[in-house]
């Protein structure tokens, strides 16, 4: 049977058959869009996550790989943290070392913070983080640096900045970290060893981390405080001079959990240093110690659902200061007491913060994404004991006085509350503005309303340009509202937050992908500083600062193999002092800070690294007669040797390779002549990839 | 205070080499390839039946080239969509107008980006650029980590006759500056209107 040729029938076919190509065709072409965008969004999100679009965050920020800081023989954060611009570091009698971000108040705590994996680990007792600075580099993925108040919308307020260490736990799809083993060698005998760990299942993935570490480091020091009075005038010639016992021991062990949108992030640190320069000042026996334990947990939920994305975190963190050293030496007359065989103390306090957090954030109106949320906290000091010598008797035997003397407040205890709101505004492609407020408010001394507004403009592709003002506050730590019975510190709770209006702007000059120069300049009007010293122990908010200065970084290259990094700082401002209503110049301060490294990767296996800092003089405090701290300059260098078969790199690098006289600067009346830091020093690192 | 302002525009005006940025060649990786199925005449530019991805690099970055040739295999798995590809490493001293080539991605490469574009321009082929500095040198897209991703085209590197981009592209690319139209896009009859309006017209069409 023959079919009749249809003309009505080849239209349709042909129609449909036309009609169906045009559909595939679309079909095909939505689905690559869709893929491309899919990407993209992606990418942003690991861009965003990871800072590698930082010079469009409207912050300023200095952002380090770990892997880089191990090609310069960078051992743990706090020799990555000295190559930050604008940051110095200061030590005390504890030894109890912090970054100086600045130049603000160099004798405090808690200008700055630090988190781990976007944990807050600043202890309550000092709001200090020194425990963590020994962290071993090879555990850390990143560290971002923040410097002035940041980002605020998840309630925890930095002050003078802010420092957020990330460990391998951050992984995105794609971009697999391997599991490994390390172990090093150093000198003062430190020896570590370390490893990390990611099983993974299908929505489950668990991340450890693991190290000890331990040196038995000592440092000549002296003549102890007793040599300016710090235990009366009659105790003057008790003043030793020797070494002052900063060795360590640390254990961390880290594990965070994600199941779906559930995590859990959980770190336990033992750490355990030499009692160093002595609570009272007196330098102390080589075996007396101080524990600073962390310990914290928190739970996290987060879910995207439309426009919406929800944030809710539970936690509880615990840290103490527990400390067994001699305090004072044998002959020591106090009062009507003569204590033979010298003072011994014991003291302890254990504190625990519960907190908890929910964010929204809505990104539904175009242009905009507003967050809002709260965060809850509250900080008790939850054990606290303190034994010493028999003060009557001055027999060396330890007393309870736990109830009698106790050396800190065993009812500290301060709950927290923060609202904030803000708002992410793209006006355009190029331009965009953040804008918002944190209100707190707390059981003592509120912070109340704090604005922040920034700009961050595109002019194209290698000129960006940024303007922040913020407010941001520090809560008076622990120690300096509930310390008592103490001849070098006294603590008032009564105490206002410290409070800081910063002014930045900054100008970014892209190379390329990834050389730049950054310039900032910055104003930050201080005010409610809280201080003490030898002749008045009691704490008081009797200092306003202000400081300006700029700061410039620039991170590039001289050829395809090398990489080039520098930075310069200047700082300087008054200090205006209230309670002898007196200004001069910024204390304890470096003017000019310069650092840089210089990378050269002789072929795929060996790379051959330098390191530079420079660190300016300090003025004393008016009525401190000493000479200036002297300025210095160290140099470190790395061979690196990755082989790359084997998955194992070996660096050695030797540190202050000129063996610099570096000191750090000691507070009126006590160690007359600084705190002495290490001279040349060498490292061995093995680490092994899996 | 001399001294540091010398310094200062010493920085400024050295020309600097490169490194790179692994989220970046990531998402190079993964998008650019996709880029070249949105052009209509993709099929001109099959060999013996299958695409060929050009990596382009100088004789330091061999091993970065195989990274990225390694991490586009564990992307794609042998296939960009539909056709099967296969991926060409070229040393750019190497490169000549009889390499195989159905696109080609240029690593780093200092000194030789104008043959690069050349040769592309003649084949008729898409080029990719690590990066952006390059476009000014005759090589069409480039994927930048700004705020957000960014794709950019050099519009002047659009070789009409051969290369036919899908109209939906346009809603995602940014124009560089130089094209000094920032916001505009390029339909395939060379004229241009605002990306707002482009945006509303592709919404309209497909919704």
């Amino acid at each position: 049977m023959k079919h009749k040729f249809s003309y009505k029938r080849c239209g349709f076919i042909i129609t449909f058959f036309l009609t169906s190509c045009v559909s595939n065709s679309h079909a095909t072409t939505d689905d690559i869009m869709a893929s491309i965008s899919g990407d993209m969004a992606y990418f942003n999100e690991v861009a965003t996550a990871t800072k590698q679009n930082e010079h469009y965050q409207p912050y300023i920020i200095s952002v380090f790989q770990g892997k880089e800081l191990e090609k310069l023989g960078i051992s743990n954060l706090k020799e990555a943290l000295r190559l930050v611009p604008g940051v110095d570091m200061a030590t005390d009698n504890f030894n109890n070392q912090t970054p100086i971000f600045r130049g603000s108040n160099s004798l405090a705590y808690g200008q700055s913070k630090l988190f781990i994996d976007d944990v807050p680990v600043n202890n309550l007792f000092f709001d200090a983080y020194s425990e963590y600075l020994g962290m071993p580099i090879e555990m850390i993925k990143r560290i971002e640096v923040i410097r002035g108040p940041g980002s605020k919308t998840d309630g925890v307020n930095a002050y003078a900045g802010s420092i957020n260490v990330i460990t391998y736990a951050e992984e995105f799809e794609g971009f697999e970290t391997n599991d490994n083993v390390v172990a090093k060698y150093a000198s003062h005998d430190y020896r570590m060893g370390g490893f990390m760990k990611t099983y993974k299942s299908k929505d489950l993935k668990v991340f450890v981390d693991f190290y000890y570490q331990q040196d038995d480091k000592k440092l000549p020091s002296g003549p102890d405080g007793l040599s300016r009075g710090a235990l009366g005038a009659n105790n003057i010639p008790l003043s030793q001079s020797g070494d002052a016992p900063l060795w360590l021991k640390d254990y961390s062990l880290g594990v965070n959990i994600k199941y779906k949108d559930f995590s859990i992030k959980s770190r336990l640190l033992e750490h355990t240093q030499g009692s160093a320069y002595g609570i009272n000042l007196a330098l102390p026996l080589e075996s007396d110690r101080l524990k600073l334990p962390s310990y914290y947990l928190e739970a996290g939920y987060d879910k995207e659902i439309n426009d919406f994305k929800v944030d809710i975190k539970a936690g509880v963190k615990y840290d103490a200061f527990d400390s067994y050293s001699k305090l004072a030496p044998d002959g020591l007359v106090l009062g009507p007491s003569t204590f033979l065989d010298g003072i011994y103390g014991e003291h302890y306090a254990l504190q625990r913060t519960l907190y908890q957090s929910s964010y929204l954030k809505y990104s539904g109106i175009s242009n905009h994404v507003i967050t809002t949320g709260y965060r809850l906290i509250n900080e008790e000091t939850i054990d606290m004991s303190s034994k010493l010598s028999n003060r009557a008797t001055g027999d060396v035997a330890l007393v309870d006085y736990t109830n009698t003397l106790p050396f800190f407040d065993a009812d500290a205890k301060r709950d927290i509350a923060i609202f904030s709101l803000q708002d992410e505004f793209s006006f355009n492609n190029d331009l965009s503005f953040i804008y918002g407020f944190n209100y707190e408010q707390t059981s003592y001394q509120n912070a109340g309303f704090e604005p922040r507004i920034s700009m961050v403009y595109q002019l194209d592709t290698k000129n960006i340009f940024k303007a922040i003002y913020s407010r941001s506050h520090r809560n008076a730590s622990w120690q300096e509202m509930f310390t008592m019975n103490n001849r070098a510190r006294v603590g008032s709770s009564d105490l206002e937050p410290e409070k800081v209006d910063a002014f930045e702007v900054a100008y970014i000059n892209k190379f390329s992908n990834d050389s730049y120069l950054q310039t900032n300049l910055f104003y930050l009007l201080n005010k409610n500083q809280i201080h003490n010293s030898t002749t008045d122990p009691v704490y008081k908010n009797i200092v306003d600062t202000d400081i300006y200065g700029l700061e410039l970084e620039y991170k590039g290259h001289i050829s395809s193999v090398d990489q080039l990094y520098m930075n310069y700082s200047y700082v300087t401002g008054t200090s205006n002092i209230r309670d002898i209503a007196k200004s001069e110049a910024l204390s304890n301060v470096a003017h000019h800070l310069a650092k840089g490294y210089y990378i050269y990767n002789l072929n795929p296996s060996f790379s051959l690294s330098g390191l530079a800092y420079y660190v300016g003089s300090k003025n004393r405090v008016s009525t401190d007669a000493r000479e200036k701290v002297d300025a210095y300059t160290s140099f470190d260098t790395a061979l690196q040797y990755k082989n790359l078969q084997n998955d194992y790199t070996l660096t050695f690098s030797i540190k202050n390779i000129f063996d610099a006289d570096i000191r750090y600067p000691s507070a009126q009346n006590t160690y007359s002549q600084d705190y002495a830091q290490e001279r040349r020093t060498f490292l061995i690192s093995l680490k092994k990839e899996f | 205070m001399k001294k540091i302002i010398l310094l200062y525009l010493t920085l400024l005006n050295i020309a600097f080499a490169y490194n790179y940025d692994d989220v970046l060649l990531k998402a190079q990786a993964s998008i650019f390839p996709k880029i070249m199925l949105l052009d209509k005449k993709v099929e001109d530019k099959l060999i013996r039946g299958e695409i060929v991805y050009t990596i382009v690099y100088d004789k330091y970055d061999y091993n970065k080239a195989l990274e990225v040739g390694g991490y586009i295999n564990e992307t794609y798995k042998g296939y960009f969509h539909k056709y099967k590809y296969k991926i060409n490493f070229v040393d750019v001293l190497e490169l000549s107008d009889k390499t195989e080539a159905s696109a080609i991605y240029v690593l780093n490469v200092e000194k030789e980006t104008q043959k690069v574009a050349d040769i592309a321009k003649k084949k008729g082929v898409i080029s990719f650029s690590y990066d952006i500095g390059n476009l000014k040198n005759g090589l069409m897209f480039s994927l930048v980590i700004e705020k957000s991703t960014v794709l950019y085209l050099k519009k002047e590197n659009l070789y009409n006759q051969k290369v036919e981009f899908v109209d939906s592209l346009l809603q995602i690319v940014r124009f560089t500056e130089s094209d000094n139209i920032k916001n505009k896009v390029l339909l395939n009859n060379g004229s241009e209107f605002d990306i707002k309006y482009a945006k509303t017209v592709i919404d309209i069409f497909y919704n």
